[in-house]
């Protein structure tokens, strides 16, 4: 941003941020009767009897989306963003917490925060007060930091990824991979030791196991850039994430609970709790899954993903490759 | 097969091969070949891995001396040249007076194809019997190249980065059609260029447990005169530990505001501050 070219980006990015966030405002507002989940069940850790690869790993390749918002809020996660000037979801930045938004809070899914109890992220004050000024400030972003990446086309990082839009899982010998609408990450299965600390990434670096119907995968080299919410949630680079992908045997569900350790920035570690569903051609209301037919020679339709680009077409997320001119 | 790579690679094979007997030393090529490339279960051949060029392909894909932001290179296009129409030799000439601004490297673009194959950076071939995966080093892109007999879509109007890509194999090679392109993307950093009417024929070949032959047939009526192909040798990467490392350059221009520019020195405070 020291060039003029910069400048010009500054001021692109600012209109993406604005308008993408007022697109999903306007859209996740009719979605959360239609589309999301108010509660969900916790898939448990536990034996795995569905499909397996030849190498031996649960066999969960496919399509997947949350079920019940996407990253507008952490904590309250139909609860809208605080300070909303559409009133969509009502209430200033002092307003967290607050029920603003109709159905009462009650009635909304709950905190992605399933510890501590009570649903809040446990910050230290400087960083607590560090996240309410990233969300007083998410709909008219006056500084750089303040517009919030993702909307600059920057990678969701570890955990915002599986809430943000659908995604695709593949799997191989000795590797998960998933495909997110922005950049990947892949899960190394083998005994590779981690990168060097010194190397930062959006998404991290990932090492993990199978363990029942559980992938365990252990993730540092987090640049911490990315943000957990628009509601300004954030890590130090010293984080370290736990995860735990609990996979139903009914081959439909998933639960992701992760644990964050980072003490620069939090009095404890907290866990976040996402389910997710697969996606299939059928699914009848999917969440940016854009997926497509194809024919087998044999008849058989098979589900395939569409290329997806982001900073190349200057439009959001979640945009396809452009129709011909 | 291009038989200048595969004498090279019979030369080097080892004296272990020359102790399999005469009847294999004076064997066709090919099944020499058979007998040493990676392959599935089924023993179609296993292109798992990853992969780099070796020769500075992307700085131009024709034969030039070094210059100021190229080393020099003998070019991998057959017959040296590239038959551009004449207003597409213009063409090529203004992206090359421009190319420290114009080539879409410099924004993190996906590359395209099949620029993302010899692209100075590692990608990661990853191989199921319904598709091979290549996840690129290089920005954000993940190609898929489907092997289940399925079509690109009729009739769709989507123009893509990467290309529609469809796959069959014939013996030991990986045959590709990529089709459905934008007009967007670069072959190289020279200025090379093409329409939306590209259609590209990939063939993967390995050629030894370490190294595929890669072909790239190049038909835009719109822009070439003829099809035109170049060839490229794959190295894979046996480095111990060797892992794709993120590269999302796209960010590089914010990169500097996140995290908050002031974390660090807030999180040194002592607790409750």
């Amino acid at each position: 941003m020291r060039t003029e070219a910069g400048a010009a980006g500054v001021r692109r990015n600012l209109w993406l941020a604005t308008t993408t966030s007022l697109l999903a405002l306007a859209s996740g507002a009719a979605d959360a009767q239609t589309q999301w989940d108010t509660t969900f069940e916790k898939v448990e850790r536990g034996e795995w009897h569905g499909p397996r690869l030849p190498d031996g790993q649960p066999d969960i390749q496919g399509h997947w989306s949350n079920t019940i918002a996407n990253q507008n809020n952490f904590t309250d996660p139909q609860g809208g963003i605080p300070g909303d000037p559409t009133g969509v979801a009502g209430g200033s930045a002092a307003d967290i917490g607050r029920e603003a938004a109709a159905p009462p809070r009650s009635a909304r899914a709950p905190s992605r925060v399933s510890d501590p109890p009570d649903g809040q992220l446990p910050f230290r004050p400087w960083a607590r007060a560090k996240q309410q000024e990233l969300l007083a400030n998410f709909f008219e972003p006056t500084r750089p930091e303040y517009i919030e990446p993702l909307a600059r086309c920057a990678p969701a990082g570890p955990t915002k990824s599986l809430y943000w839009h659908g995604y695709e899982i593949r799997q191989f010998p000795g590797y998960v991979l998933f495909i997110f609408d922005s950049g990947s990450r892949l899960i190394h299965l083998d005994d590779k030791p981690h990168l060097p600390e010194q190397i930062k990434l959006w998404n991290a670096d990932s090492r993990g196991y199978w363990e029942g119907n559980t992938l365990v995968v252990d993730v540092t080299n987090n640049n911490a850039k990315a943000r957990l919410a628009r509601t300004g949630e954030f890590t130090s680079p010293n984080v370290r994430i736990v995860e735990h992908y609990i996979f139903d045997n009914d081959g439909q569900h998933y639960t992701y609970e992760a644990v964050y350790d980072d003490p620069a920035t939090f009095t404890r570690p907290w866990t976040v709790t996402i389910p997710a569903r697969r996606v299939t051609l059928d699914t009848e209301s999917s969440w940016h899954n854009s997926t497509e037919p194809a024919t087998l020679p044999s008849g058989e339709v098979v589900q395939e993903s569409v290329e997806r680009v982001c900073v190349e077409n200057n439009e959001g997320h979640g945009e396809v490759a452009l129709p011909s001119k | 097969m291009n038989t200048k790579f595969a004498r090279h690679r019979r030369r080097g094979a080892g004296s272990w091969l020359v102790a399999l007997g005469v009847a294999l030393a004076l064997a066709e090529s090919a099944l020499a070949a058979d007998n040493d490339i990676p392959r599935t279960a089924d023993g179609t051949p296993d292109l798992s891995g990853i992969w780099k060029v070796l020769e500075n392909v992307d700085y131009d894909l024709e034969p030039h001396h070094g210059r100021e932001d190229a080393p020099p290179g003998r070019g991998v296009v057959e017959g040296g040249k590239i038959p551009y129409q004449p207003w597409a030799l213009e063409k090529r000439a203004e992206n090359f007076a421009s190319r420290h601004v114009l080539d879409p490297r410099l924004k993190c673009y996906t590359l395209g194809t099949p620029r993302g194959q010899y692209y100075p950076e590692p990608f990661q071939i990853f191989q199921r019997p319904r598709d091979i995966t290549i996840l690129y080093q290089f920005g954000h892109s993940v190609r898929t190249i489907h092997t289940n007999g399925t079509k690109a879509p009729e009739g769709g109007n989507r123009l893509y980065w990467l290309g529609d890509s469809r796959g069959r194999w014939e013996g030991d090679t990986l045959v590709v059609d990529v089709t459905h392109f934008n007009d967007k993307t670069w072959f190289d950093r020279a200025g090379n260029f093409h329409s939306e009417a590209l259609h590209v024929v990939e063939r993967w070949t390995p050629i030894g447990p370490d190294h595929i032959e890669y072909q790239a047939t190049i038909h835009d009526p719109k822009v070439f005169t003829r099809p035109w192909t170049i060839n490229v040798l794959l190295y894979r990467q046996k480095e111990e530990n060797f892992q794709l490392i993120e590269n999302y350059c796209f960010t590089h221009e914010y990169d500097e505001f996140y995290p908050l520019p002031d974390i660090e020195e807030l999180a040194v405070l002592p607790d409750g501050q």
